[in-house]
């Protein structure tokens, strides 16, 4: 017995807090020695990003790593827009933001208001073939938007509607993202039956409960999914190249490939404007996270741990 | 108090029927694949036409990436899309999908010498562009493949320039002679020509005689002797180390970069290219080398024609505007690309006046231009070139298989007939 | 219309169709409530199917209806421009043509083993002989190859990787919000802009050429060419690859450790485990719903890369990742039927790797509430 109670107290990962010795500052070290190595690793590229997007050409391929070029030239977050304008008129940061900001905005409204009303659905009522149906709803998270491509695109032809934005906005009103109404079921799910009670009882009907009582209540869940939703349709490439033909009405993503494309090719890529271009779409969706970094890792812990 | 009514009504109506009686000009779009300076180039072409014309305003939407995905989409989704295109000789395959317009219609009413006269087209490029009948396209360029030479490495070497009636036979004498050592340290770095798959070897099989395939589009006759003749004679100037670099080489220094260099004493290019305008080399232009025998000196000619969409709006409810303007831009184009298709423009002076900086290989060009050929396009022309160069142009020319060409083209000769169907 | 319509044109109209349709389907809720309330449903049950409607919706339209036609298609020729040609099983025969050979000797070609319209895929050479796997459609396969090898590799390789990270910021380290913020942030950066960042660091003249000078100097004096060279073209994509995740997946990784309780750390000192037996016995097991998770969701993302694909050209003899493949057989080429089988096969590929890794959680993956015996 004895014998193991010494082992149990000279056992350092079970001693708390530990008097500073010299193994385990040594320890200490090492770990923030790893743990800055990885970040370094994680923010370098990034920080090269923005230090390329300010320099001249001729700064781009000296063989040198420069972090700071000299001289910087912020102009060319305006000037790229100015090349891009002199192949295709009309394709100013304005408009170009404005396109993304509209497919944006748009699919996040719909997603989020039809995924609530969906995943109110499946957990606040009984209804026979409920779970059926929710079980398909999450098997349909394996099906690759592959397959779905070819007869989507065909869907939109019949329909008229190819090189218009509908095909990015109005299908989002039809929650289709599983992960968005599991989130949401899930905390619907914890919410307890007395209130709901408590307001039927006052002669409230459904719209009246969804509205007042549930979303308020699930509003930490509604914020995670607005930045992820966010984040999807911003950074959203897949979906517009096979829609939209028209240069002026290219989302960020797609006005990008065009610049690549049509200006970038040969001997002189022009990486300056190109990470100019990409610092620019990275920007709001960084921000966003700064700003909401809870929001966007919680979202994907419920799903992992409880998943 | 009726009256004024009646007279108040009609004047309001007058003024809202006013403006819309002063119609705009219906716009007619073109999509093309031009980059930023050609782009400039075209819309003072179009800006000439529509500065002359009150019918129609021609709008220019360039399609700089992806050009030929945006196209076919846009073809395929009817109603969407530019009026007309440019397209390449390669997807002028289109033809047989139904959705280029009809053009015979229109242009039998063309003026004589005009750009709607497609008796003055050459035939060959003109045959691109035709289908059942009926003509689909017009042509705006037919590119031939000329020789350039790289005079200094001729004069070092003590040898004649060539003449435009050269034949195989000189042209394997200078290559041979121009692949040398030129500095002593035991490894070849100069050669007399450079082939690594370009330039296309339908050049010296239709000066042998050699068809890709008949008329009719029954056959694809790649085991005539002839066309073997002519292919094997291509094959040895290919990787071969007495005349040209091997496909390392190559793929280190660059294709066209090498004769840029000045490390290529011959080289095949398009009758447009810049090569004969490289700073620091002398280069001259002849036709390519005529075949010691039949004396063809058949070239391949690279083109492209301009087409009409016909699912856009316009070409259903007025055509004959469409035509009026397709005229009026390739009219445009024919006299700012070289070489232009129209036999009547087949002139020294002409090309010139397009193009001033190729005054001295004018001539060459146009002797070029007499003898060009284009590619037998029709609705499944893609397959059928993937199997004949995977089956049979690339493993012959990049030495992966032991079979002779006389084997190989028996094997292959069904395979391709079947694409034919 | 390719001319600029104007960016009132463009928006209007589908504003008005957005807001169209979202009328429209709340009418259908309403009528979908109606009419069962009419056919006697309670009501309950009732409002909980009239909310459910949108979805159902969608998921006929979306995933019924396109994955019918979808596979419908695989069995077609279809160009776009004239209607789908039944051709049977063509496609997939064509797909599957392929064929295996050994080699007789090291110098053998490929060609000489292979059947006749064949290309070599893979070539193993073992002594002084080997064997040789090569297909019809070789794009296809050396698309398949490239793409499962950058899953087998990319994956595990991540998750090692965000185990170990995640390991390390369980070390009681100060700032932890900072550190777990700044790991994320690949994760949210869009796919567009890593993809063209990559290919510029990784370019011939890029800083990863720069930083590694001293290494090649050594060797071939020539900076690598990344993404021209069949050897240097998957490590890396690997690498973007897991720069892009590793962050993501140890955070997720690390909620998991922060979720083990304590007590089991300590009843494992009382029974004598020392640090790696605490790990293999309790650690593990624990976060392998993490795990799990991490595996599926990794390994289905690692088989449809497209961006990387789109932004970062690949020699032929290299292949490309099939995602962006089976787009440009669609609506390059136009094979539509054949873009259609490709795609179900890949679709089947993914659902048997993922039921394969389900059915071996049953191994590995124990869920809080079963005990493991020590």
């Amino acid at each position: 017995m004895t014998t193991e109670a010494t082992t149990l107290r000279s056992d350092p990962l079970l001693q708390e807090p530990p008097p500073p010795q010299r193994p385990f500052q040594i320890r200490q070290a090492l770990i923030y020695l790893l743990l800055i190595l990885c970040g370094a690793i994680v923010i370098v590229p990034f920080l090269w990003m923005i230090s390329t997007s300010l320099k001249t050409p001729d700064q781009l391929f000296t063989g040198r790593v420069d972090f700071i070029p000299n001289p910087a030239v912020p102009r060319n977050y305006i000037d790229v827009w100015e090349r891009l304008s002199s192949v295709a008129p009309g394709m100013s940061f304005a408009r170009i933001i404005g396109n993304t900001l509209f497919i944006t905005i748009l699919a996040m409204f719909g997603e989020i208001f039809s995924a609530s009303l969906v995943a109110y659905g499946f957990s606040r009522f009984e209804w026979r073939g409920r779970n059926l149906l929710f079980g398909l709803m999450l098997a349909t998270v394996m099906i690759p938007g592959i397959v779905t491509r070819v007869p989507s695109f065909l869907i939109w032809r019949e329909l008229g509607l190819l090189n218009t934005y509908d095909p990015l906005t109005w299908p989002s009103l039809f929650a289709w993202g599983p992960l968005y109404v599991f989130l949401m079921r899930q905390f619907f799910l914890s919410i307890p039956r007395e209130l709901e009670e408590a307001a039927i009882i006052d002669g409230a009907n459904v719209a009246q409960i969804y509205w007042h009582i549930m979303l308020p209540l699930i509003r930490p869940v509604l914020l995670a999914i607005a930045v992820l939703s966010f984040q999807a349709n911003w950074n959203n490439f897949q979906g517009p190249i096979l829609y939209i033909s028209t240069p002026q009405m290219f989302p960020l993503a797609l006005a990008m490939r065009f610049f690549d494309q049509s200006l970038s090719r040969g001997e002189a890529p022009q990486w300056h404007y190109m990470m100019a271009m990409a610092t620019m779409m990275t920007a709001p969706v960084l921000l966003l996270y700064f700003l909401a970094q809870k929001q966007f890792i919680e979202g994907l812990n419920i799903g992992a741990v409880k998943g | 108090m009726k009256m004024r009514f009646v007279v108040v009504a009609v004047a309001l109506m007058l003024c809202a029927l006013g403006p819309a009686m002063a119609q705009d000009a219906p716009i007619i779009t073109i999509s093309t694949w031009a980059g930023v300076d050609e782009a400039a180039e075209f819309q003072e072409i179009i800006d000439e036409i529509n500065a002359n014309t009150t019918e129609y305003q021609i709008v220019h939407q360039p399609i700089p990436a992806d050009y030929y995905t945006v196209v076919q989409t846009q073809l395929a989704a009817p109603g969407s899309g530019a009026d007309m295109y440019w397209m390449d000789q390669n997807n002028m395959a289109l033809k047989a999908e139904g959705v280029f317009m009809d053009l015979s219609a229109c242009l039998a009413n063309a003026e004589p010498g005009s750009a709607g006269d497609l008796s003055d087209y050459y035939p060959s490029i003109l045959a691109v562009n035709e289908y059942e009948g009926g003509i689909y396209g017009l042509p705006w360029i037919a590119q031939p493949v000329v020789t350039y030479y790289n005079r200094a490495l001729f004069e070092a070497a003590g040898l004649e320039e060539p003449t435009a009636d050269w034949t195989w036979d000189d042209f394997m004498e200078y290559a041979r002679a121009l692949t040398l050592d030129t500095d002593g340290d035991g490894e070849t770095d100069q050669w007399g020509f450079i082939n690594n798959g370009w330039p296309p070897p339908y050049i010296f099989v239709w000066q042998a005689g050699g068809e890709l395939i008949n008329e009719d589009f029954t056959e694809a006759p790649i085991d005539s002797p002839e066309f073997l003749e002519g292919f094997e004679f291509y094959l040895s100037t290919a990787y071969n180390p007495e005349v040209s670099p091997s496909a390392d080489i190559i793929a280190e220094q660059g294709f066209a970069e090498m004769f840029k260099a000045g490390r290529i004493a011959m080289f095949m290019g398009g009758a447009a290219d810049d090569l004969d305008r490289v700073e620091g080399l002398d280069v001259g232009v002849v036709p390519v080398p005529a075949h010691p025998e039949t004396g063809s000196q058949t070239t391949f000619a690279w083109n492209a024609s301009t087409v009409i969409n016909a699912s856009s709006p316009l070409a259903q409810s007025n055509p004959d505007l469409l035509c009026d303007a397709l005229i009026a831009i390739t009219e445009g184009i024919h006299n700012w690309k070289i070489v232009s298709p129209r036999i009547s423009q087949g002139t020294v002076e002409h090309l010139v006046a397009s193009e001033p900086r190729k005054e001295a290989s004018a001539e060459a060009i146009i002797a070029a231009a007499q003898d060009m050929r284009a590619l037998p396009i029709f609705g499944n022309y893609a397959e059928f070139d993937s199997v004949f160069w995977s089956e049979f142009w690339g493993p012959l020319i990049n030495k992966e298989t032991d079979l002779t060409p006389a084997e190989l083209a028996a094997e292959v000769r069904p395979e391709l007939e079947e694409t034919l169907q | 219309m390719t001319t600029d319509p104007g960016a009132l044109n463009t928006y209007l109209p589908t504003l008005i169709r957005y807001i169209l349709v979202a009328i429209g389907v709340g009418v259908i809720m309403i009528i979908v409530y109606r009419v069962q309330i009419a056919l006697g449903v309670k009501r309950e049950a009732a409002t909980g199917r009239a909310l459910v409607t949108p979805w159902v919706i969608g998921f006929l339209v979306f995933n019924v209806f396109t994955i019918g036609t979808s596979l419908y298609l695989s069995f077609t020729e279809y160009n776009l421009f004239r209607p789908p040609e039944w051709i049977g099983l063509g496609n997939y025969q064509e797909l599957f043509d392929v064929s295996f050979g050994t080699l007789e000797s090291r110098e053998q070609r490929s060609s000489d083993v292979l059947a006749r319209r064949h290309s070599e895929i893979i070539r193993v050479e073992i002594g002084d002989g080997g064997f040789v796997f090569g297909a019809r459609a070789a794009s296809f396969w050396r698309s398949m190859r490239l793409t499962l090898v950058y899953a087998f590799v990319s994956v595990p390789l991540g998750l090692a990787g965000a185990l170990g990270v995640a390991l390390l910021l369980n070390q009681k380290v100060k700032g932890l919000g900072f550190w777990r913020v700044l790991y994320y942030m690949p994760a949210v950066l869009p796919a567009v802009a890593t993809a063209l960042l990559w290919r510029w660091m990784f370019s011939q003249s890029g800083i990863i050429n720069t930083l590694t000078q001293p290494i090649w100097r050594l060797t071939t004096n020539e900076p690598p060419r990344w993404f021209t060279d069949a050897n240097l073209a998957l490590p890396a994509f690997v690498i973007i690859g897991l720069w892009g995740v590793f962050g993501a997946n140890s955070v997720i990784l690390l909620a998991g450790l922060k979720g083990i309780p304590q007590e089991l750390y300590e009843a494992a000192s009382i029974d004598g485990a020392g640090n790696w037996a605490k790990f293999r016995h309790v650690t593990i097991p624990m976060l392998s719903p993490a795990l799990f998770y991490n595996l599926v969701t990794s390994t289905i993302a690692a088989l449809q890369i497209f961006e990387l694909a789109a932004f970062i050209q690949t020699p032929e003899s290299v292949g490309t990742f099939v995602n962006w493949l089976i787009y440009q057989e669609a609506f390059t080429l136009r094979n539509m039927g054949m873009a259609s089988a490709m795609a179900w096969i890949l679709l089947l590929i993914i659902l048997a790797l993922t039921a394969l890794i389900f059915r071996s959680s049953e191994f590995w993956v124990f869920y809080q509430g079963q005990r493991e015996k020590a």
